[in-house]
């Protein structure tokens, strides 16, 4: 909840101190609806990871791999397309396929090897990244794709940009999945003791899977729109996403070491991180300084130490004051 | 509690409001300039030479960029740009393609927008400030190499990385040039940095013990060319084995005065960065138009203009006799 | 003998690779190529050594590499300055040991997970030091470079001076109580606890001294090149995690040796000149290298499955 005002709070101070009228008189910067929207496209990428590795975070598991496996799906469907010569819906589809398979592979070794997700994962990012770079040699770039295709990234649909109803349609479907379903209790089951899910009967590996094959399924789909959204392919996309991903959940307050999380919590997240971003290019201190991108990510990393020490902090003075009334032993 | 942030937020605002007015009542004409990346020594000089055209003209110069080298970051500090609705937008283009999307969109908004340094698609900009074209840069850097080599003997690049588009777009034309020109030279291996310095001595070290019969080294991304000159160094084969490359001179100074590094070739960085600031105002106040034949750019004089592009001049080889002179 | 198999199986990884190489492009092994080579890796077997004892621990750092830069650079100015190197050396191991002690208190003093805390100080540094330095190289006095000696016997004290402290640590680990301290909380905390160790304080000083180590590696760096930039360390954090893992140190705590995170990090650090002395592309090697990880990790899983049976 403490986001939810820091959120409204960071929002309303670059309202008021990242909006200008500009030499033509018109009104610029973070108060215009244009801004609005380029933040909500932004972060519609990074938004869909973060979804993608909340429940695997709840089940007090990790996903490194995913923004490798963004950039392998983004070559997959430009090559799916440019040199397979399929329709763009039968390669997005296609990709969406072997998103999942490759999720997949991290949950074989992760379930029926029991190893811990961390490590499998650190080893599927470089393989997934090393592989991207392997098929297009790192140089070919899939280019002019059709406009049909580009509306989804660069267009707006109904008011919004299009990718956003993607974006939500998926927050929609993964919050019932987490929130209203007996899946996403066994997933919080997993996350606090996973030895209890099995003595409780839960079909812990199956479940455990489950959430590794949706986060490469939702990585295929943030690639396509990330594709959309540049009009290229090529084997750099998505580099470094992971980490923003990370700190989006866990400043959403889902636990790194399982057992509590929500997806509004995560999206929240992601909006204060995607508001920092964007607000802080638009303050005249911070362009005259000319370090936006700088700005932004201390203050994200500082505000994720913030965010962990103020989730700790009753648990740890109640500690304090229970020892100081405690009897002397 | 919510008291208490409510108090904060007004506090803030009134406190912010003031300084928005007094920002607001300067109204200078605002140039952003989008480099690749924002940490690199290339891009810093540019930006020396950014300033002082600034200055001269008494403009807003705004400088951001992506920190690394994410293709996405690009795109979303022009879109950043469109909002706040700066008059004239300079980007050198990390992706032609990717780019492009984002330029057209600041045009039609009715921002000017022009290249510097790595263009886009024609129809995104007005003009494009050129300071070599790929095919030069790739033909100079080949000939330069056969002719340290006497056009004969194996050699081997260090590139940035795998993925960067104007690394391969140069490599493109080396290579189109060794196989026209040089029949007797022989390109063994194409490793990457990373752009990093330390990774690109490795590489280099790794390059010099298993290519026993290298001739010379090439390296096309600024931190590549000490960092190979120090490997060099380090094995004992200054002299045996040439180092070349693009590079700034400052960094390497001290490998061609000892004799490592044979030459460095780039084109004055500052200059680039104080004709792209004097074309983007120049297009905003409408002084220059397309069919324009030349250009006037300060104290730098007039520069050609042939179809679209501004050229800014030879790149430049910098080497033991000349390198002294330059401060960049 | 059964004890250290996986120890074992990773130096016969890594005695099969240097084998093919001697059939294949036995110009690896000229001598001092090879030695350049081994001196540029010293700086990353210190730190890995740091991170095998925080993994073993059961805690993670992936601030190393911006803590590496920091260090890098800090280091670099002082130098500049014309301190002399007897103050530079110990300045940037404390100035390490002080972005240590950082993490050590967030993660042992508010029990905040270490993998996130460390995310945060990784990025706050790395964007930190850009902010303040733009990217710009520091020129170091000449004197820095090998700590005044000659090369090659610079290259041997690196060599030399990082091989010592690895048997050192790694005897320390076995031998010393503080070495069997870091193991018991490792394998159970409560226990530890339970045994009259205090795990908080062993955690913290992990952390410290991961630091400290960083500190000394970057010093390490600086003496090979004379000049530094900010960038150096980037991506270092996941080359030691990787060693140390392939080398079988259990991410799950308490379990590995130093000798295997030595051999994980031959290993690792031979794709990319293997791949050059036998002419492959180099866009092959990212892909290897993860290939190669989860290999050991998947043989991880068989074999303690198998113990399981």
């Amino acid at each position: 909840m403490l986001l939810l005002y820091v959120l409204l709070a960071e929002w309303l101070f670059f309202y008021v101190a990242g909006t200008t009228t500009n030499r033509r008189g018109v009104i610029v910067g973070f108060g215009t609806l244009d801004r609005q929207f380029d933040i909500l496209r932004h972060s519609c990428e990074i938004g869909l990871l973060a979804l993608a590795l909340t429940p695997v975070i709840i089940t007090a598991g990790i996903d490194l791999s995913i923004g490798s496996l963004l950039g392998l799906c983004a070559i997959l469907f430009g090559k799916l397309w440019h040199d397979g010569g399929l329709p763009i819906p039968a390669a997005a589809g296609l990709t969406l396929v072997l998103g999942a398979v490759a999720g997949g592979l991290n949950a074989t070794l992760i379930t029926a090897l029991r190893l811990p997700p961390l490590i499998v994962t650190l080893g599927t990012y470089s393989l997934f990244r090393g592989l991207a770079e392997a098929i297009t040699h790192g140089s070919i770039t899939y280019t002019d794709f059709p406009e049909s295709f580009l509306f989804v990234g660069q267009e707006r649909l109904l008011g919004l940009p299009t990718q956003a109803w993607i974006f939500f349609a998926v927050a929609l479907a993964v919050g019932l999945l987490v929130h209203r379903t007996t899946f996403g209790r066994a997933f919080r089951t997993i996350g606090l003791a996973p030895e209890g899910a099995r003595y409780a009967g839960l079909p812990v590996g199956r479940r455990l899977a489950l959430v590794y094959v949706l986060a490469g399924l939702i990585a295929a789909i943030a690639a396509i729109i990330y594709t959309a959204r540049l009009g290229q392919a090529k084997a750099d996309a998505g580099t470094g996403y992971e980490l923003f991903a990370i700190t989006a959940v866990v400043l959403g307050g889902t636990s790194i070491f399982g057992g509590t999380g929500s997806i509004p919590g995560t999206l929240l997240g992601v909006a204060a991180i995607a508001v920092l971003k964007n607000g802080l290019a638009c303050l005249p201190v911070v362009m005259a300084m000319n370090a936006a991108e700088e700005m932004s990510g201390l203050l994200t990393g500082a505000l994720l130490l913030l965010a962990l020490t103020a989730s700790v902090l009753p648990k740890i003075l109640s500690n304090f004051r229970a020892s100081r009334h405690a009897p002397a032993t | 509690m919510k008291k208490i942030l409510l108090h904060l937020c007004t506090a803030g605002a009134v406190l912010l409001a003031s300084l928005v007015t007094a920002s607001a009542a300067d109204s200078k004409l605002v140039v952003a300039m989008l480099p690749k990346s924002k940490g690199n020594a290339y891009f810093i000089s540019c930006k020396a030479g950014a300033d002082k055209a600034a200055k001269e003209l008494g403009i807003q110069l705004l400088f951001d960029g992506p920190t690394d080298s994410n293709a996405a970051k690009q795109n979303e500090i022009v879109e950043n740009w469109i909002t706040l609705g700066v008059d004239v937008i300079a980007v050198a283009a990390e992706n032609k393609e990717g780019i492009s999307t984002a330029l057209r969109k600041a045009r039609k908004s009715g921002i000017k927008v022009i290249t510097f340094d790595a263009d886009a698609m024609t129809d995104a900009r007005s003009f494009f400030v050129n300071q070599a074209t790929p095919e030069g840069i790739g033909h100079g850097l080949m000939d330069e190499a056969a002719r340290l080599t006497n056009s004969e003997g194996e050699f081997a690049m260090i590139v940035a990385s795998l993925t960067a588009a104007n690394q391969r777009e140069w490599q493109k034309h080396i290579e189109a040039r060794l196989k026209e020109k040089y029949p007797k030279m022989k390109l063994v291996a194409v490793r990457p940095c990373d752009d990093l310095k330390d990774k690109a001595q490795s590489e280099a070290t790794a390059l010099l013990s298993a290519n026993p019969k290298l001739k010379l080294i090439m390296a096309i991304c600024s931190p590549g060319v000490p960092g190979a000159a120090e490997a060099v160094k380090q094995a004992g084969m200054t002299g045996k084995v040439k180092v070349m490359g693009l590079g700034l001179p400052n960094e390497n100074k001290r490998y061609v005065h000892a004799g490592v590094t044979d030459s460095v070739i780039l084109w004055n960085t500052g200059d680039l960065g104080y004709l792209a600031i004097y074309a983007g105002v120049a297009v905003a106040k409408d002084e220059l138009k397309k069919g324009a034949k030349t250009f006037k750019a300060g104290s730098l004089g007039t520069f050609n203009i042939v179809g679209d592009n501004i050229l800014l001049g030879k790149p430049f080889i910098f080497n033991k006799g000349n390198i002294d002179q330059f401060d960049f | 003998m059964k004890r250290y198999f996986r120890e074992l199986s990773v130096l016969g990884a890594l005695a099969a690779v240097l084998f093919g190489m001697a059939i294949f492009a036995p110009a690896f092994f000229s001598p001092q190529p090879l030695l350049s080579l081994l001196t540029r890796e010293a700086p990353t077997l210190i730190v890995a050594c740091g991170m095998a004892c925080v993994i073993i621990t059961r805690q993670i750092d992936i601030s190393v590499g911006s803590m590496f830069s920091v260090c890098s650079v800090c280091a670099g100015l002082l130098a500049a300055r014309g301190w002399p190197l007897l103050l530079v050396l110990p300045a940037s191991i404390l100035l390490g040991a002080g972005l240590g002690a950082i993490n050590g208190l967030l993660i042992a003093g508010l029990r905040l997970p270490s993998i996130v805390v460390t995310l945060a100080t990784m990025v706050t540094l790395r964007q930190g030091l850009n902010l303040v330095r733009q990217g710009e190289f520091v020129n170091l006095p000449d004197s820095l470079q090998w700590f005044g000696l000659s090369q090659r016997s610079g290259q041997l004290v690196l060599v030399g001076a990082s091989l010592a402290f690895l048997v050192a640590l790694a005897l320390a680990m076995r031998h010393l109580a503080a070495g069997r301290f870091v193991y018991a909380v490792g394998t159970d905390a409560e226990a530890a606890r339970l045994a009259g160790i205090r795990p908080q304080l062993v955690t913290f000083l992990v952390f410290v001294f991961i630091g400290a180590l960083t500190g000394l590696a970057a010093m390490m760096n600086l003496a090979q090149s004379p000049q530094v930039q900010p960038l150096s360390g980037a991506g270092l954090e996941l080359k030691v995690i990787a060693a140390v893992v392939v080398g079988g140190v259990a991410i799950s705590g308490g379990r590995g040796n130093l000798w295997g995170a030595f051999a994980g990090l031959l290993l690792l650090a031979c794709v990319s000149p293997a791949l050059t002395h036998l002419h492959i592309e180099a866009y092959w090697e990212k892909a290897i290298q993860g290939a190669i990880i989860l290999l050991a990790v998947v043989a991880d899983g068989l074999r303690s499955r198998k113990a399981k049976r």
